[in-house]
């Protein structure tokens, strides 16, 4: 970017209009024109053939013709322009500092919405590529128990995901040291490893995290580049911001396995006091995410109606154990204290703030589509969604399985029983999604895996 | 010609934004530049450019009293006014929209962005 012409310099305010005051001042005839001879200044009178040359670092960039007088304005066109091609220079380094700043700003703002660690590596790739110029990448993390190096992403060259390697070469010093590295003309670096894909210099630098090293990151090119130290440094601060949102989405991604397999085991615990009904709670999550799929429920609503629907009974922990393990017809009293267990649900999952979200698909199970069901005698779309659609998928449920006192109706019967009650009990168009999912997938998936 | 005019200030952003928009002017785009919201609201009258560069946080005439004198006084809608405002400082997207601003940019600005954009609204 060194290009600077002499037209743009004389253009330049405040200088052209002192330019052309002392043009006016030294009153002599003068010809100012460009290094290819594009004429730029010219005042009246014989053009002279004393020539005078505009440099800028020994090389030509005008010409001024005229007498004496000329070389004093010859002179101080090339100190101008030295002035002007410097401050292009500190511009052009400043711009350069603007673009890493705003990636800095942008990789802050962005990287915490990915989760999983390729998304980061990806993303990783992408900023870099922005302000530095590779050709090819690879991101490798490492492997607890073997202590090998993993690919994680590679772009451009011949590694493939899943790969695992020695850690050898300069990748393995970096890996040994934590410390980034150039090395600019790699094919004279003794601890150069020769590979398929053509490398001719490159940077690497480690994935940090908090106190451990967790990764490394490898930028390459083709062609030989001189990278910097101040590459190197924005190279490692990304890598880093990388490998901390990896270990933070790690950690994320563990909470929220640990949390799953609390309210699975919550559920569990009322299933073991009436082992009768047999994994009804897995059927109906299963039968409910089948629902709600068809339904094109977004993740955010299938993530709720999945909890609401393992959490459904969790009431009857409430329940006591001469009326919940009866064996005979239930007198109204008892039936009573059973249609309690919603908002024993309620009292319960309330406790649990991450959970507030799926009351209402607990409290509302049994709520009828016509508002005669119970605790509250909702109505239509007064009751939450996933509550009308684990309403079906219980009943569908508690219709096909055998009970104690009672064998499970034949599937026929039990859909002949969804659509009757359509528009009363359940909402129709649940009804409607049930015979148009994959419900009955859902029934032999879950039945087989718990077989 | 299309122009585009870049008024701050701030002697040197207006020199960063020149000098981001160079290789445009070397297609023929004529860069203007204003230091102040009087004289970048005549030259905006007199030249009508394609894209204007507008600092907000100016002396005596703001941004903002520019945007709006141009686009709901001089009823210039075809003037693309990008509105400069510094990072971290609270811009008010609101009064931005009042005015009839068509974007708005943070200072450092990606000088990336900007000759995107700069490419962009000439196109049109």
């Amino acid at each position: 970017m060194n290009s600077i012409t002499l037209g743009k310099v004389l253009k330049r305010r405040p200088f052209s209009p002192l330019v052309t005051r002392l043009v006016t001042t030294l009153a002599t005839p003068l010809v100012i024109e460009e290094a290819d001879g594009t004429l730029l200044l010219a005042t009246e009178g014989e053009r002279a053939v004393t020539c005078y040359p505009v440099t800028v670092q020994g090389e030509l960039i005008g010409r001024v013709y005229g007498d004496e007088k000329a070389s004093l304005l010859a002179s101080l066109l090339s100190y101008h322009a030295e002035i002007e091609l410097e401050r292009k220079h500190l511009g052009n380094e400043t711009l350069h500092k603007y673009r890493e700043i705003t990636l800095l700003y942008e990789t802050a703002d962005k990287i915490p919405f990915c989760m999983e660690p390729r998304e980061i590596a990806s993303f990783l790739l992408e900023q870099l590529r922005q302000v530095i110029t590779f050709t090819s990448a690879t991101v490798l993390l490492q492997d607890k128990e073997t202590g090998l190096l993993e690919v994680l992403l590679a772009e451009g060259n011949e590694y493939r995901p899943g790969a695992r390697l020695e850690p050898e070469g300069i990748m393995g010093a970096v890996w040994a040291s934590g410390k980034g590295e150039i090395v600019n003309d790699a094919a004279t670096d003794p601890r150069f490893v020769n590979r398929p894909t053509t490398v001719s210099s490159l940077m690497c630098a480690p994935l940090h995290s908090k106190e451990s090293r967790i990764g490394i990151v490898m930028l390459t090119s083709a062609t030989q580049r001189v990278y910097l130290a101040e590459d190197l440094k924005l190279f490692t601060t990304l890598a880093s911001q990388a490998a901390v949102q990896m270990e933070n989405a790690a950690l994320y991604l563990q909470l929220k396995a640990a949390f799953y397999t609390m309210v699975y085991t919550l559920a569990e615990t009322i299933e073991k006091r009436d082992p009768y009904t047999g994994n009804h709670t897995k059927r109906v999550m299963e039968y409910s995410l089948a629902l709600g799929r068809t339904l094109n429920l977004s993740d955010e609503q299938l993530q709720r109606l999945e909890l609401a629907a393992v959490l459904h009974d969790i009431g009857k922990i409430g329940v006591r154990d001469d009326i919940l393990l009866k064996q005979s017809k239930l007198t109204e009293d008892e039936f009573q204290q059973i249609m309690r267990h919603p908002v024993f649900g309620e009292e319960i999952i309330s406790r649990i703030p991450q959970l507030s979200d799926i009351i209402p698909g607990v409290k509302h199970h049994h709520e009828r589509f016509d508002g005669r069901g119970y605790p509250d005698g909702l109505s239509g779309a007064q009751i939450d969604i996933t509550a009308r659609i684990i309403a079906v998928a219980d009943s569908f449920d508690a219709m096909t399985t055998d009970r104690p006192y009672r064998k499970g109706f034949p599937f026929e019967e039990a859909f002949e029983e969804l659509r009757k009650n359509a528009g009363t009990q359940f909402d129709p168009e649940i009804v409607e999604a049930f015979f148009a999912s994959d419900v009955m997938d859902a029934y032999f998936t879950a039945n087989a895996r718990l077989a | 010609m299309p122009k585009i005019l870049v008024v701050d200030d701030e002697p040197h952003i207006r020199y960063l934004l020149e000098l981001t928009l160079e290789e445009l002017e070397e297609e023929g785009v004529e860069v203007i530049t204003a230091d102040n919201g009087q004289a970048a609201l005549e030259i905006i009258r007199d030249e009508e450019p394609a894209l204007v560069f507008l600092d907000v946080m100016m002396p005596k005439m703001s941004g903002f009293d520019v945007c709006n004198a141009v686009k709901n006084e001089l009823e210039l809608g075809d003037v693309y006014i990008v509105l400069l405002t510094a990072k971290g400082q609270e811009f008010d997207k609101q009064r931005g929209q009042e005015v009839g601003a068509d974007l708005y940019m943070t200072k450092p600005f990606n000088p990336d962005d900007v000759l995107a954009k700069a490419r962009e609204v000439l196109k049109r």
